[in-house]
């Protein structure tokens, strides 16, 4: 399972890790796993520990993850990102945009 | 092998006689000779009787008609003898005899005296055999377990060995009742800086449990090394537990994973005493309470691994502890108590007074022996200084082109982009680049497939539902691609360190830039720009349709 999606007990947190290769071939998967995110204005992070491999159309799907959720969280973090990983969020500036972790 | 064969056959009770050749003896032989489990040695008293002296007899007999004196021989015989009883028909060769033997049987009046004496003699050997073979088995097990005991331990330490439970910013305090311990205390740092500390304790204690804790700690340790995230973890070891252990046996365990930062912390609690969050102070800020059931217990449909997290402030720790600990006996009969172990563990917080949390842990304890493993360990959450794994090379090795020319139906089919990186990470030093030589990749070939051969429009990629009718029409004009090819090359030269990207195709498309130079949060319009930022000597050759750039590692 490429993506996997889980709300911590309390349902403040919602935790979708993405393994292996974070393209448009999860474009659906991605926008139905922040589709349903409650009342409770959860913190969502984006652990993206075993992505090994992203390209630019993964960032538009942040991006419009981002536009999608507005208040209704509380703010996205994304976490545990390889240090290739984090370069390419750093070049795209993504960091005035996300809390990267 | 079959623990009986080592039990010795009941042999029959071995029985000297030596005798003076009179008519009484002969009738007492005779008598003798009818009885079953009895072995029978006879010598005449003048004889040469050292054939008796060697036969380890369990009685001696003694048949004598009238008092004459013993052959100094048989006196010395009979010295060593413990058992021996003289049978004579006079009462004057009985009382002769009575200095050199113990009993004394009346012919032919007390004869039943004998016959009760030998029986009982009979079963007393017997009994003894019995108990002989009993012990030899006995020992021979007790062997054959240490052996294994010796075997499974060896096994254990090298499981083991990879246990980081010198981490230094980790406490711990761990004592087994026995040589194998039912409690697991495990630490590996993940690929990231972070750490993972697993502690379990299964049911009972001992050899039995401990063999649960082999298959946990070889999934720990390779998962840490995956850095995967602590829900995927708890899956995993539950899967294995619930088709591994019997029904009456589990595994409680907490699983907790800080980050490389020391701040955030997220863990799974099945089944084991409420670890604390207690910072420098001494205020217990936080329970981590179990809200799962125990490994082992649940299959996978029910099995919940939702975990939870929080941030662990600055200078903060978190003690972790089997019941062991809770309900440690002490000299007075008394259970430490969950209460007062809290109370123990806030007064000292801070990291170097652990050995007095463990002093009076021990003097609490006094001389009372411990009824349950016992573990404890105190995480520090602070910073891991662990780094993140790298690995040096020595050399690049070779140079190397690598080129691939794909044909529609090819373009159809396969991930050519994936399939290049599968081959190229095969090279260390390229291997340790993946990541960003993915992106570089992708980001020309999807321009050369969506833009020159497809003819998307990535304006369409303006809004959320136009990004999905994007892909929608990529996948759709992909499927009915007839025509068209993508040549991708990929060259490596190693004293520069230096890979060259080119990616031509043979549609009509430009290269597109999407009308935008800067990072905007358009959703579009940025794989140009990151080839941009990362890369030098980016081109675009009109006349061969080619995108090329240099990237050094």
């Amino acid at each position: 399972m490429p993506l996997h999606r889980q709300f911590a007990i309390d349902g403040k947190e919602l935790i979708i890790s993405i393994k292996g290769k974070f393209d448009f071939s999860l474009v659906q998967e991605f926008r139905q796993a922040y589709s349903d995110v409650g009342d409770q204005q959860p913190t969502v992070f984006i652990d993206l520990r075993e992505t090994e491999y992203l390209d630019s159309s993964a960032l538009g799907m942040l991006l419009n993850m981002r536009k999608a959720l507005g208040q209704s969280v509380k703010s996205i973090h994304i976490i545990n990102c390889r240090p290739e990983v984090r370069r390419i969020f750093d070049i795209s500036r993504f960091d005035k945009l996300f809390v990267i972790e | 092998m079959n623990e009986l064969s080592y039990k010795l056959a009941p042999q029959h009770a071995t029985i000297a006689v030596l005798h003076d050749d009179s008519q009484l003896a002969h009738e007492v032989l005779a008598q003798l000779s009818v009885l079953s489990q009895l072995e029978l040695v006879t010598s005449l008293l003048n004889d040469d009787i050292a054939s008796i002296a060697s036969t380890s007899a369990s009685l001696v007999l003694l048949i004598q008609a009238d008092a004459t004196p013993l052959p100094t021989a048989v006196v010395a015989l009979l010295q060593e003898q413990p058992q021996a009883i003289g049978v004579s028909q006079q009462l004057v060769t009985l009382d002769y005899l009575s200095a050199y033997v113990q009993e004394q049987v009346l012919w032919p009046w007390s004869k039943h005296l004998l016959f009760n004496r030998i029986e009982q003699l009979s079963q007393l050997y017997q009994t003894h055999q019995k108990i002989d073979g009993l012990r030899q088995a006995l020992a021979w097990h007790k062997a054959r377990v240490d052996r294994e005991h010796q075997l499974v331990e060896h096994i254990f330490k090298n499981a083991l060995s990879r246990n980081y439970l010198n981490y230094q910013y980790v406490n711990t305090y761990l004592t087994p009742v026995s040589k194998f311990n039912g409690d697991l205390c495990l630490i590996s740092p993940g690929p990231l800086g972070n750490i993972y500390m697993l502690m379990a304790d299964f049911t009972g204690h001992g050899l039995a449990p401990a063999t649960g804790a082999l298959p946990l700690s070889q999934a720990f340790f390779a998962m840490a090394d995956r850095g995967v995230s602590v829900a995927e973890m708890v899956t995993e070891f539950n899967y294995r537990m619930s088709r591994l252990l019997p029904n009456d046996m589990f595994c409680a365990a907490i699983l907790l994973e800080l980050s490389a930062n020391g701040e955030r912390v997220n863990y799974w609690n099945g089944g084991m005493p409420a670890a604390l969050l207690i910072n420098e102070k001494g205020d217990v800020l936080r329970h981590l309470k179990p809200t799962h059931v125990a490994l082992g217990v649940l299959d996978d449909e029910e099995f919940d691994s939702r975990v939870t997290s929080f941030r662990a402030p600055k200078g903060s720790s978190i003690a972790m502890f089997t019941d062991g600990v809770i309900e440690l006996l002490g000299h007075q009969h008394k259970f430490l108590g969950a209460d007062a172990l809290e109370i123990l563990l806030s007064t000292y917080p801070k990291p170097e007074d652990f050995p007095q949390i463990v002093k009076e842990l021990e003097r609490f304890r006094g001389e009372t022996p411990l009824h349950d493993d016992l573990s404890l360990a105190i995480l520090c959450c602070r910073p891991t200084e662990l780094g993140q794994t790298k690995t040096e090379y020595e050399h690049y090795g070779l140079p190397f082109r690598l080129e691939s020319v794909l044909q529609a139906e090819q373009l159809k089919q396969l991930d050519p982009v994936a399939l290049i990186l599968s081959a190229i990470s095969q090279l260390p030093h390229l291997r340790h680049h993946r990541t960003t030589i993915y992106l570089f990749l992708a980001e020309a070939f999807n321009n050369a497939l969506e833009h020159g051969l497809l003819g998307l429009d990535s304006k369409l990629k303006q809004d959320a539902d136009g990004f999905l009718a994007y892909y929608q029409q990529r996948y759709e004009r992909l499927q009915q691609l007839r025509e068209g090819e993508i040549r991708i090359s990929l060259e490596f030269e190693p004293t520069r360190k230096e890979v060259t990207i080119r990616v031509a195709d043979t549609g009509e498309g430009t290269l597109q830039h999407d009308g935008c130079d800067d990072f905007s949060e358009n959703a579009y319009g940025r794989g140009l720009e990151l080839l941009r930022q990362m890369t030098t000597d980016l081109t675009w050759d009109n006349e061969t349709r080619t995108v090329s750039f240099k990237y050094r590692l």
